[in-house]
C-alpha cells in the first residue's frame, strides 16, 4: 500500500478525524483523514482505490478490534467519524457510479423507542464497509419502513430497539413490510434483544455489535448471488 | 452442604405497578402511587430489600431535559439539553424541588416509614450516564476525547446535583441507594475510572456510612471495568446479565458485596418458570463459595414479568437456602 494510503488507514482506525483534532494523541498535530483523502485523491488514486484499500480495510479492522474488545464505543465512533470526514470527498463518485456500493441498508430504531447510540454505530459501520445506508431515524414506526422499502425494494432492513417494551415493535415492523415485500431480510440488534427472540418474530439475522450487521450482510449478498 | 445463605434481592418494581393496578406514568409521577407499588411488592415476596423504581430520567428532567413518558413505558429522554462549551457553562445545577425529584423522595419516605422489616434502597443514576443524557449519549463518548475539560465541568456539576440527591434519599431514611451507571459500561475500564469512578467515589465519600450503602449498578460492564467499579468505594457492586459471575467475583475484594444477575428479559420475561428456577439454581451453585453474593436480576424487571417466573426465582433460593 502506498503511504498515503497507509496514512489514511491509520487515521480512521485510530479516529484521527482531521488536523485540527486533538485525538488521538500520538497522532497530535498531524493531517487526519480529511487532509489524507484529500491529497491521496489529488496524487491521482481513484475514489475506488481509496475506499478499497484505505476506509473499508480501516473499518473492518475497527469492527474487529470492538467485536474483541480491544476498543470500545468512543474509539468506535471516533473511527467513524474519521470515516465520515474522509467520506465527504469520496461521496460525489458514488452517484457517478465510479464506486461500486454494495447494497442499500435500511436501518431504524423501531417505534416508542428513542435510543439511537446503538442504530448509530450500526449506521456508520456498515457504510464504512460499503453499503449505502438510509437512516429513519428513531421512533420509526412501520408506515416508514414500509414507505422506504417501497422506495428500495432490494435494500436490507435493520431494526432496533433498547427497551423490553418496544421490542414487540420489532415484529410489527417485519410483519408490515414483509406483507408487500415478502424477500425482505432483516437483522435486528439491541441490548434487550437476543438471537432467541430474533428467531421467534422472523428475522433473518441477530447482530450483537456492528461488526455482526456487516458480517450479515455480506452473508446475504453471497446468498443472493 | 451449603455453609452460608444467600439474600435474594431483584431489581424490581414494575411488578408491584402491576399488581396496584395503576400504569407505569402514575407510579413515576405519584410519590405515593410509587410508594403502594414497592409496599406491595414488599407483602407479596420475601426480598432481602426494597428498591424503588429505577428511573433514569429525573435527575436530567430536574436539569431541564425533555422526558417522553408513556403510560405504561419507562420514561426516555429526548434531545439535546446542552451542546457545547457555553451551553455546560451555563447550566444551572437543579435543587431539589425540580421536576419529579419531590415525588421520588416523598416515595423514598413513605417506603421507609413503612416497610420497617427489611432495607429499602432509593435510586439514582451515576454521573456518566447523566451526562450523556444531557449532551447526547453518542456525542458525549467522542466528547470525553475532543472536548475533555467541557465533560470534565458537566460531570461535575452532574456529581453536585446526584450527591444532593443522594444526601436527600439518606434523610429520607432510606438504607442506601442503588446508583445506575449503565453508560460507563461502553467505555474501556481506563476510562471508566476516568469518566465515571473519579465522580462516582464523590459521592460514595459523601454519603456512605454505617447505616447508608451506595450499590453501584453497571450493566455495561461485561467484565471488562469491574476493576473501575471496585475504585469507587461503593460497598455494593451490581452487575448486568452478560457478565460472567464466578470471573467477576474473583476480581471484588470478599468486603464488597456482589449482586446480579439473571436476564430480567431472555429469563425472568421470556422464559418459563421451569427456566427460570433452573437458571436461578445454576447460578447460586456457581457462586456458592462466595459468602459475599447476593442473587438478584441483572437489571430492572421491565414491566409484564410473570408472576410465576418471579414466585420460581425465589422458590430457586429458599430450596437452595434450605441446604445450610
Amino acid at each position: 500500500m502506498s503511504e498515503i494510503l497507509e496514512k489514511l488507514f491509520e487515521c480512521v482506525e485510530f479516529g484521527k478525524i482531521n488536523a485540527a483534532s486533538p485525538y488521538p494523541p500520538q497522532l497530535r498535530g498531524q493531517d487526519g483523514a480529511s487532509e489524507y483523502t484529500q491529497k491521496a485523491l489529488a496524487e491521482g488514486f481513484s475514489p475506488a482505490e481509496i475506499m478499497d484499500t484505505a476506509l473499508i480495510p480501516a473499518m473492518t479492522k475497527v469492527g474487529q478490534k470492538f467485536s474483541e474488545n480491544k476498543i470500545f464505543v468512543p474509539q468506535m465512533l471516533l473511527s467513524a467519524k474519521a470515516m465520515n470526514a474522509a467520506l465527504v470527498y469520496i461521496k460525489p463518485y458514488f452517484s457517478s457510479g465510479e464506486i461500486r456500493r454494495k447494497g442499500t441498508f435500511i436501518m431504524g430504531t423501531v417505534n416508542g423507542d428513542l435510543h439511537d447510540i446503538g442504530k448509530n454505530l450500526v449506521c456508520m459501520m456498515v457504510e464504512g464497509a460499503g453499503w449505502d445506508v438510509i437512516d429513519l431515524g428513531v421512533d420509526v414506526g412501520p408506515e416508514k419502513f414500509v414507505e422506504s422499502v417501497r422506495q428500495h425494494p432490494d435494500a436490507y432492513v435493520g431494526l432496533s430497539a433498547l427497551l423490553t417494551t418496544t421490542m414487540p415493535n420489532m415484529k410489527t415492523i417485519i410483519d408490515a413490510v414483509r406483507a408487500v415485500s415478502p424477500s425482505t431480510r432483516f437483522i435486528v440488534g439491541g441490548a434487550p434483544v437476543s438471537a432467541d427472540f430474533a428467531a421467534s418474530i422472523g428475522a433473518d439475522a441477530y447482530a450483537d455489535n456492528p461488526q455482526q450487521d456487516v458480517e450479515a450482510l455480506d452473508r446475504f449478498l453471497q446468498e443472493r448471488a | 452442604m451449603r455453609t452460608h445463605r444467600v439474600a435474594a434481592v431483584p431489581i424490581m418494581t414494575h411488578p408491584g405497578i402491576e399488581l396496584i393496578g395503576k400504569t407505569v406514568r402514575d407510579a413515576v409521577t405519584d410519590g405515593q402511587v410509587h410508594f403502594q407499588a414497592v409496599k406491595k411488592l414488599s407483602e407479596v415476596y420475601p426480598s432481602a430489600a426494597c428498591t424503588t423504581i429505577m428511573d433514569l430520567t429525573v435527575e436530567a428532567e430536574a436539569f431541564g431535559a425533555p422526558v417522553n413518558m408513556p403510560e405504561n413505558e419507562i420514561p426516555t429522554v429526548y434531545g439535546r439539553l446542552v451542546g457545547d462549551a457555553d451551553g455546560v457553562a451555563s447550566l444551572q445545577v437543579p435543587d431539589l424541588t425540580a421536576g419529579r425529584v419531590p415525588q421520588y423522595l416523598l416515595a423514598n419516605r413513605l417506603c421507609a416509614q413503612a416497610i420497617t422489616d427489611r432495607p429499602v434502597f432509593g435510586g439514582c443514576i451515576g454521573p456518566f450516564s447523566l451526562a450523556g443524557r444531557l449532551y447526547d449519549m453518542s456525542e458525549i463518548m467522542m466528547a470525553i476525547y475532543i472536548e475533555p475539560d467541557t465533560i470534565s465541568l458537566l460531570l461535575d456539576k452532574c456529581t453536585r446535583f446526584i450527591m444532593q440527591y443522594c444526601q436527600a434519599i439518606k434523610e429520607a431514611g432510606s438504607a442506601g441507594v442503588v446508583m445506575a451507571e449503565p453508560a460507563a459500561g461502553l467505555l474501556s475500564d481506563e476510562d471508566s475510572v476516568l469518566f465515571s469512578t473519579k465522580y462516582v467515589k464523590r459521592v460514595v465519600e459523601a454519603v456512605q456510612d454505617d447505616s447508608f450503602t451506595v450499590i453501584l449498578h453497571n450493566c455495561g460492564n461485561t467484565g471488562h471495568c469491574t476493576r473501575s467499579m471496585v475504585e469507587s468505594g461503593a460497598r455494593a457492586l451490581h452487575f448486568g446479565n452478560r457478565a460472567d459471575m464466578p470471573r467477576i467475583i474473583a476480581e471484588v475484594p470478599d468486603y464488597v458485596v456482589v449482586m446480579g444477575n439473571i436476564d430480567p428479559v431472555g429469563v425472568f420475561k421470556q422464559a418459563d418458570s421451569q427456566e427460570v428456577g433452573l437458571r436461578t439454581s445454576e447460578l447460586l451453585r456457581q457462586m456458592s463459595g462466595h459468602s459475599n453474593f447476593v442473587v438478584s436480576s441483572g437489571c430492572d424487571l421491565p414491566p409484564l414479568v410473570p408472576e410465576s417466573n418471579i414466585k420460581a426465582f425465589f422458590q430457586a433460593v429458599d430450596e437452595f437456602n434450605e441446604q445450610v
